[in-house]
């Protein structure tokens, strides 16, 4: 079976809001495998983050709308479970760290989901000093959440989500709102999981970084997929993300502009040492 | 840390936090038990030895400053003012009599906020928050209930730090936040409103976080903070029952023989309360022209 080879599997997806007249999803298809990181990018209002709590059952489950369509997460049906039970294949980062606390100590916040799922005492110590590895904040475990800085805070929100051990994890905006520092941080986590064959989505703005650290990219736009595919794939065509008021990353903005000034025909790379090279080939050549 | 909770190493603060409750629990019943205020302020000495062994005496005793000030104000217009008083015990100025029967109220009244305040303080001071949540769960109080209580420590600084916020903003769109008091009182609806909004949303994404850590799932729950009752405890019970063994006895057995309850200690302990309280006005007034005369030197 199909939907069993896929760790997400989204079919005609569409979602409506009680007080809503327009849909805020449209039509979704996509499908992310194991390994994989799947970018989402678009304007705001777009339907992002929807369609991102549509992928652990938070919608239509806690946030109450219309939904059709079919959503399978390592072949089960979302929507027939519930959101507690989806915690454990699914973690979900939110956007703002500090809302996402509400422990004590940061041990307790992040044995708190740990809790909830039951796990022996015995375990947890362990769990916990693994999770809090992973995101680089050993050794703070006494100290209150609240004494954390922003991008700090945010790395306890995805330890606590880690330790919980899912096999997928959705990031909805984690980094906008941190400092460049508080970002640099949270990516590099992001890398070491992508490293440890976790698969994810994350939603980010910044299409310098979704070129760099995802696999796949969806562009929504006005609840519409406007574009999914290999993320090299989606940021070549950049006439119709500057029609959706968007752009690619710059180095692949730069070769765009070479192109069109020169009549030239070369890759849109999203890397830039290959367009590095590129653009020295083509110096060299003319 | 947000709570009062201070952390030390003491047999009280190694007590459960199930023991400490039923202590706080005794220690309200004794408080109405004991119907006397010589045998109350007994029992407030008794408490004392507790606060010390919890090594808690200094915050113990800045807390009991502001009860102290209940208790100022009802043993003085009680004592003088209580319609139930009969028997002068003394005069002061202006012809105003305290009263034996309105004074034996009054202290019974004012011993009981601080003999409760205690037991409160010490309670409050020695366990941890979490630890108090974990323990309720044992007593099979709702999990959704302990996380309530557990997350009021947690939203409290949150919410103290949006309101400035709130009101800077406000005050940057000309609200006027220094003029008169009734003008500051109906400042309060812009600062109020947004905070209220501010705190409900807050609230709710936390209700997602909640639902994403599995909140609501069904089956046993673990807790990474563990409390056991122990011997230590089982000693500590046994105290209490003792101790109110004692009391009943007092009360049903020795109340007619036993009149500690004179004219001089109550005398003194309204005395001992008004020295108390000059102490701490002067204090206050020390403080005040420090402050004055240091922002004088400053200028």
């Amino acid at each position: 079976m199909l939907k069993n080879q896929r760790a997400i599997e989204v079919s005609g997806l569409s979602f409506l809001f009680p007080d809503a007249e327009v849909k805020a999803l449209r039509n979704i298809n996509f499908s992310v495998d194991y390994g994989e990181i799947l970018g989402i990018i678009g304007p705001t209002g777009a339907g992002k983050s929807t369609l991102a709590m549509c992928i652990n059952g938070l919608v239509p489950q806690v946030i109450q709308g219309e939904l059709e369509g079919k959503v399978y997460v390592k072949g089960l049906d979302v929507h027939k479970g519930n959101v507690a039970k989806m915690s454990e294949h699914v973690g979900f980062v939110f956007q703002e760290p500090e809302n996402q606390l509400s422990q004590m100590t940061i041990e307790e916040e992040v044995a708190f989901g740990l809790g909830n799922l039951g796990v022996p005492r015995e375990q947890m110590e362990g769990r916990i000093k693994e999770a809090l590895q992973q995101v680089g904040l050993l050794g703070f475990e006494k100290r209150s959440p609240l004494a954390l800085s922003g991008g700090q805070q945010q790395r306890l929100a995805i330890a606590s989500v880690l330790a919980m051990k899912p096999t997928i994890m959705i990031m909805d905006e984690p980094t906008s709102m941190l400092d460049p520092k508080g970002k640099n941080e949270v990516y590099d986590v992001l890398r070491s999981l992508k490293e440890h064959g976790m698969t994810g989505i994350i939603i980010d703005h910044e299409v310098e970084r979704i070129a760099e650290y995802c696999d796949k990219v969806l562009v929504l736009n006005e609840g519409e997929e406007q574009m999914f595919g290999p993320s090299a794939e989606v940021f070549a065509q950049i006439d119709t993300l500057h029609q959706l008021t968007m752009h690619a990353p710059q180095v692949t903005e730069l070769l765009h502009q070479y192109n069109q000034k020169n009549k030239q025909d070369v890759k849109l790379s999203t890397s830039i040492e290959e367009a590095a090279a590129i653009l020295e080939n083509a110096y060299i050549k003319s | 840390m947000n709570s009062l909770y201070l952390p030390k190493e003491s047999f009280i603060h190694n007590l459960d936090p199930r023991t400490k409750m039923i202590f706080v629990a005794f220690v309200v019943l004794s408080s109405f038990i004991l119907n006397d205020p010589a045998l109350q302020l007994l029992f407030l000495v008794f408490l004392f030895p507790l606060v010390v062994a919890a090594k808690l005496v200094k915050p113990y005793l800045i807390s009991m400053q502001f009860l102290l000030l209940f208790a100022v104000l009802i043993m003085t217009v009680h004592g003088i003012y209580n319609p139930i008083g009969v028997t002068p015990v003394f005069e002061i100025f202006g012809g105003l009599t305290f009263k034996y029967e309105s004074m034996v109220y009054a202290s019974v009244m004012s011993f009981r906020i601080l003999v409760i305040g205690t037991a409160a303080v010490l309670f409050v001071m020695s366990t941890h928050p979490s630890d108090m949540a974990s323990a309720l769960v044992k007593w099979k109080v709702p999990h959704s209930f302990a996380f309530i209580l557990l997350s009021t420590f947690q939203i409290i600084p949150i919410i103290a730090r949006e309101a400035k916020i709130v009101m800077e903003a406000q005050q940057a769109r000309c609200l006027d936040v220094k003029g008169n008091l009734i003008q500051r009182v109906k400042n309060l609806i812009p600062i109020f409103a947004p905070l209220f909004i501010i705190t409900f949303m807050k609230v709710h994404q936390l209700s997602y976080v909640l639902e994403c850590r599995a909140f609501s799932r069904e089956g046993a729950k673990t807790s990474l903070r563990d409390t056991r009752i122990g011997y230590k405890d089982y000693a500590f019970l046994i105290g209490i029952l003792l101790f109110l063994a004692i009391e009943i006895y007092l009360q049903l057995y020795l109340s007619g023989f036993l009149n500690l309850t004179t004219d001089a200690l109550l005398t003194y302990s309204l005395i001992g309360t008004w020295v108390v309280f000059g102490f701490m006005i002067l204090k206050f007034i020390f403080k005040r022209v420090q402050s004055l005369v240091g922002g004088v030197a400053d200028a």
